[in-house]
């Protein structure tokens, strides 16, 4: 028997929309995943449908499961660096360097510049290559493919540039415990200089492309309304964090390495999502965000090209570590937000617990609050704006 | 807020459950094994009460720890009869940071869910459960997320032993 509804929507979902349905439907169960294009990696959504409509929907993690946290207790302190580029393998540099700055923290090593300056670059390299990814396959989960060529374009120049100086292109393990591995190749950082410049002009073309697009505005805006209390309520960290309007970086708030005296030169700023096209902490803002900070990123990178200065590039470290007995927390900025780890040592050769508090994972926990209430097809762009990781979430 | 002023008012207010803290050293002179302590402090914390402690943190107004950051257990030592429970919690207003510690008893392994002071917990809380054995009693939705629901052991305890098989599947 056929039936006029209006479902009322939920405050999550979609803003003031509402959608009438003829037919009420039963509910249907749909697998979203484990092989689904959407989940950028192996991830299964158990979606809970209403005709078109999700009412409920159960995150089904541990496909990559790889036991990051119990091999962490089976090998040496350096030789456990190999395995942080393998959890959020698009910004394996990012996690280098949260890994060896909580080893570094509890042997009280102290850093060369030179190390830190490349650090920094490689870093913030990183995490323009792991935004434009981020911001890619979104535009090509919503159906504008185009966009994703060219920025895959620019991120194969940040590989080429990571390969020239350390020899791999996306398991770099090359910031290590104390500094990093060697130092930059001759004319290296000249590159650089050119990628910024270059990076600076083809970045309004992507926002020229996908940013303003009318198609990806509406398909994005008010949409997946992650509103401020929410966020803090699920320890969202990151640009999810930020694109609810939440003025917090760590760079800045809470900064470690050379980030203190890079906000105070003033070089660069902190991009909030303001809910300039629908609603403040909908999926357009959290794009907005990772765009922003690209060209932030290009910021902070020339202001290390500009003050690095020739030195050594690693402290003096034994070969094997002994790290002394105690437990350290570093929460460092990356691209998907808060990337902690949690180290114990006995002052053993070998961690007594190394504990990886992957943002992925947290973020991901907002979808079963985000997608009941939402059409299935804003569910795809949804997955898409939380841009997780699988290797992170599962490690 | 150093530590000592965030422990100075978690005093003050009374915080529930607040058992004692511990700070890193450097190595007693007097004593030639003691090598010190490196790294973070720490507040220790009965699992009884955490949640309460929790809430307390985050909604007093000179805390204001509004972000659980983490949760996460660890076993210090197969001979220790205690798994450490941790908490590591976030401030956004007064940039701060604090690491809740609890003792919980590896024989009785229970203690109340933190998700009903922030939702976030909810998932740590779940790896918690499958990979040390620790039940949160009123967590909404206990199965495991990472492992198989059928995964025997508790992989990061110490005493673990890693299994010969797997439906069949070899694991040697």
């Amino acid at each position: 028997m056929s039936q006029s509804t209006t479902l009322p929507t939920a405050a999550a979902g979609t803003g003031e929309r509402e959608f009438m349905l003829d037919v009420r439907t039963q509910d249907m169960e749909v697998n979203m995943g484990p092989q689904h294009p959407a989940t950028h990696g192996v991830m299964r959504i158990l979606i809970r449908a209403d005709g078109e409509i999700c009412t409920g929907a159960q995150p089904h993690l541990g496909y990559l499961h790889r036991c990051a946290e119990k091999i962490g207790e089976n090998v040496e302190w350096l030789q456990y660096l190999p395995y942080t580029d393998r959890y959020d393998y698009l910004a394996a540099m990012n996690n280098n360097l949260g890994y060896s700055m909580a080893v570094e923290k509890l042997m009280g090593i102290e850093i060369p510049r030179r190390a830190l300056m490349i650090r920094t670059i490689c870093a913030e390299l990183n995490r323009i290559g792991s935004h434009l990814v981020a911001f890619g396959t979104y535009g090509l989960d919503l159906g504008a493919i185009t966009p994703f060529l060219y920025m895959f374009r620019e991120r194969e120049w940040m590989m080429a540039l990571f390969e020239k100086i350390c020899g791999a292109r996306l398991t770099y393990s090359y910031i290590r415990i104390g500094g990093v591995f060697n130092d930059a190749p001759p004319g290296w950082l000249s590159e650089v200089e050119r990628f910024c410049d270059t990076f600076e002009e083809k970045w309004q073309e992507y926002v020229d492309l996908l940013m303003v697009n009318h198609i990806f505005v509406q398909r994005t805006a008010n949409i997946g309304v992650i509103p401020k209390a929410m966020a803090l309520d699920f320890g969202l960290t990151g640009p999810m964090l930020r694109g609810s309007g939440v003025d917090w970086d760590l760079r800045r708030d809470m900064p470690y390495e050379l980030y203190a005296e890079i906000w105070k030169s003033g070089c660069f700023q902190i991009p909030l999502g303001k809910g300039e096209r629908g609603t403040l902490g909908d999926c357009w803002d959290r794009a907005y965000v990772r765009v922003m900070e690209m060209i932030e990123s290009i910021k902070i990178v020339r202001w290390c090209l500009d003050s690095i200065a020739p030195g050594p590039v690693i402290a003096e470290i034994p070969k094997t570590l002994r790290v002394p007995a105690g437990e350290a927390y570093v929460g460092i900025e990356n691209p998907r937000g808060e990337l902690g780890h949690y180290v114990v040592s006995d002052g053993g050769k070998v961690a007594v617990r190394c504990r990886v508090r992957g943002p992925s994972f947290t973020n991901l926990a907002v979808l079963e609050e985000l997608l009941p209430g939402a059409l299935i097809a804003d569910s795809i762009a949804i997955i898409g704006s939380t841009d997780i990781v699988v290797g992170e979430t599962d490690r | 807020m150093e530590f000592r002023g965030i422990l100075d008012r978690l005093r003050a207010i009374g915080a529930p459950g607040l058992l004692g803290h511990d700070e890193p050293r450097g190595a007693d002179p007097a004593d030639k094994k003691d090598k010190g302590r490196a790294g973070d402090p720490f507040v220790l914390v009965d699992p009884q009460r955490l949640p309460a402690f929790l809430e307390v943190c985050r909604d007093d107004e000179r805390l204001a720890f509004d972000i659980l950051i983490d949760l996460t257990a660890a076993d210090p030592s197969k001979d220790d009869p205690n798994l450490w429970v941790l908490v590591h919690l976030l401030s956004l207003a007064y940039r701060q940071r604090l690491t809740v510690k609890c003792a919980l008893s590896k024989a009785a392994a229970t203690m109340p869910t933190s998700v009903t002071v922030h939702r976030g917990a909810q998932w740590h809380e779940r790896e918690c459960g499958e990979m040390f054995g620790i039940t949160f009693a009123g967590h909404p939705d206990p199965r495991h997320i990472l492992l198989p629901e059928d995964w025997l052991g508790f992989p990061l305890r110490k005493d673990y032993v890693f299994p010969d098989e797997y439906h069949g599947i070899s694991c040697k």
